[in-house]
């Protein structure tokens, strides 16, 4: 099934018609924004449009079709595949993510107990994030990421929906599969969101590379211990870290000789020194590489390549 | 003997194998409505194993328990999966009526059972696991009522229907002749 039409079955009979109507390529859609009662919109190439009833994109809002709340009710209803109990989890989090690993986030009344946030409920607003799978997208940086044939332990940073999945996504098919320079790798991935190898089934539907092993929708502080002791991985690769306990797991996998690929919220060196779970790895030189990815129209357009004393190796793309 | 005695004992043979038959074959229903009865309380149970321990979807859990199965009840699990994976934006009681009312229609299931049944989509996928577990132990209590019900009565009704069928077959014959 294509990007289009998996992201298409999640929307109820009417908005489904219209989108697919819209004549924009799905593979340069980032996001589609519901929210109730207001307008439908799609975000392509980091610029936002009014989808139309009729299906074609305005910068206008008064062309803009209006959703209602019982089409946002059916949407949560589609995406959970009416099964929505299996992704309690996830709604905790705010957040579903639906096959082809697309992720859906979500706003409404959150339901809480002692234990903090129990669920959702009147979801008010629903944002799908498309996902990409960009082969190739990582060719400028990899060679930066070896040092003396082995990977240095790399941190990715950059502000959202500038392609930090995607990026990761490709070095961890490549650094599997390996290539003329370097040979192929155990890789191992804790996709605590289904995001990187959008597994279905227990299928990844992405490809990651023929030495990948993935341990889908485990949180990933447990899953890096698990994969140590049980996959002998030589590079272990996370989306999104930032507690402690998934620090204390990280250096953990450091200790160990294993190597680590992990992507942050930020946008320089001095933002994850702030962060007071990451600071003492920063300034304790762990990371042999920083990636800081700009944000730009085209995924791994532009990054900043930094090595672990934050000093400036090059920057791909766009100048 | 004329060949109209003949005739007259032919016909009422064939009469009574005719009701005979139909006796036995009410019988035979009766004891498969209970063995598919029984087939549903087992595919639930799986079902709940599936939702509740496996955290599986309603797709991937109907598609599993119609898999480790057969027969109507199978095709019917598997054919809902099917109908989910298609997402053609229809709620999900809708497709579980259209289903259980098409594939079960011919089988030896009662309206009454069939309603139950159908009922029980009616809050599947709602709310959480609990809600789950409470949905589908609700219907396999009243599937227990059901069962333990018709088979007090097996052995009576059974031989109530064939010997029915025997005896009206020769009384059919006794007011013909």
């Amino acid at each position: 099934m294509g990007c289009k039409e998996d992201v298409l079955q999640i929307f109820p009979k009417d908005i489904r018609f219209i989108l697919g109507q819209v004549s924009v390529d799905f593979g340069q859609v980032q996001e589609i924004r519901l929210r109730v009662q207001g307008p439908l919109l799609m975000i392509c190439q980091n610029q936002e449009f009014y989808v139309t009833s009729e299906g074609t994109l305005s910068t206008q809002a008064r062309d803009a079709y209006e959703v209602s709340a019982r089409e946002l009710k059916e949407t949560l209803e589609y995406m959970g595949r009416y099964s929505l109990y299996a992704f309690e989890e996830e709604m905790k989090q705010g957040f579903l993510t639906i096959p082809g690993g697309h992720r859906v986030g979500l706003a409404g009344r959150t339901i809480c107990d002692e234990k903090g946030i129990r669920s959702m409920k009147y979801i008010s607003s629903i944002n799908v994030r498309l996902a990409h799978q960009i082969r190739g997208c990582a060719d400028p940086v990899l060679p930066w990421m070896y040092e003396r044939g082995e990977i240095c332990h790399t941190l990715i940073l950059s502000p959202p929906r500038c392609g930090k999945t995607t990026l990761l996504r490709d070095l961890v098919r490549q650094i599997s599969d390996g290539g003329r320079e370097h040979p192929g790798m155990n890789v191992g991935v804790v996709d605590e969101r289904s995001e990187i190898a959008a597994c279905y089934q227990g299928v990844p539907q992405n490809d990651l590379g023929i030495r990948t092993d993935v341990l889908d929708c485990c949180p990933k502080a447990r899953g890096i211990w698990m994969l140590i002791r049980t996959m002998s991985p030589q590079v272990i690769a996370v989306d999104e870290i930032g507690s402690r306990e998934e620090m204390e797991a990280l250096e953990y996998v450091m200790n160990c000789g294993c190597r680590i690929i992990a992507t942050i919220h930020g946008s320089s060196i001095e933002d994850v020194q702030k962060k007071p779970a990451l600071a003492r790895l920063v300034a304790e030189r762990w990371f042999g590489r920083y990636l800081i990815l700009k944000p730009q129209k085209k995924v791994g357009g532009r990054i900043g390549i930094y090595d672990g004393q934050g000093v400036k190796l090059c920057e791909t793309g766009g100048g | 003997m004329g060949i109209g005695v003949m005739m007259k004992l032919f016909g009422s043979v064939l009469l009574m194998t005719g009701t005979s038959g139909y006796g036995f074959w009410k019988a035979a229903c009766y004891k498969r409505r209970i063995s598919l009865l029984e087939q549903l309380r087992q595919m639930v149970f799986l079902l709940k194993g599936q939702v509740l321990y496996a955290n599986a979807t309603l797709e991937e859990a109907f598609e599993a328990v119609g898999k480790r199965t057969e027969g109507q009840l199978s095709r019917l699990f598997l054919y809902v999966a099917e109908r989910i994976k298609k997402q053609q934006g229809e709620v999900f009681f809708t497709i579980w009526k259209e289903a259980v009312a098409e594939l079960l229609a011919d089988s030896e299931l009662k309206a009454e059972d069939r309603q139950q049944l159908t009922a029980m989509g009616e809050h599947l996928g709602f709310l959480d696991k609990d809600m789950q577990e409470r949905n589908l132990l609700l219907y396999l209590e009243q599937l227990d009522l059901g069962i333990r019900e018709l088979q007090s009565h097996r052995q009576e009704r059974c031989r109530l229907y064939t010997s029915l069928g025997v005896m009206a077959g020769m009384f059919l014959a006794i007011l013909l002749c």
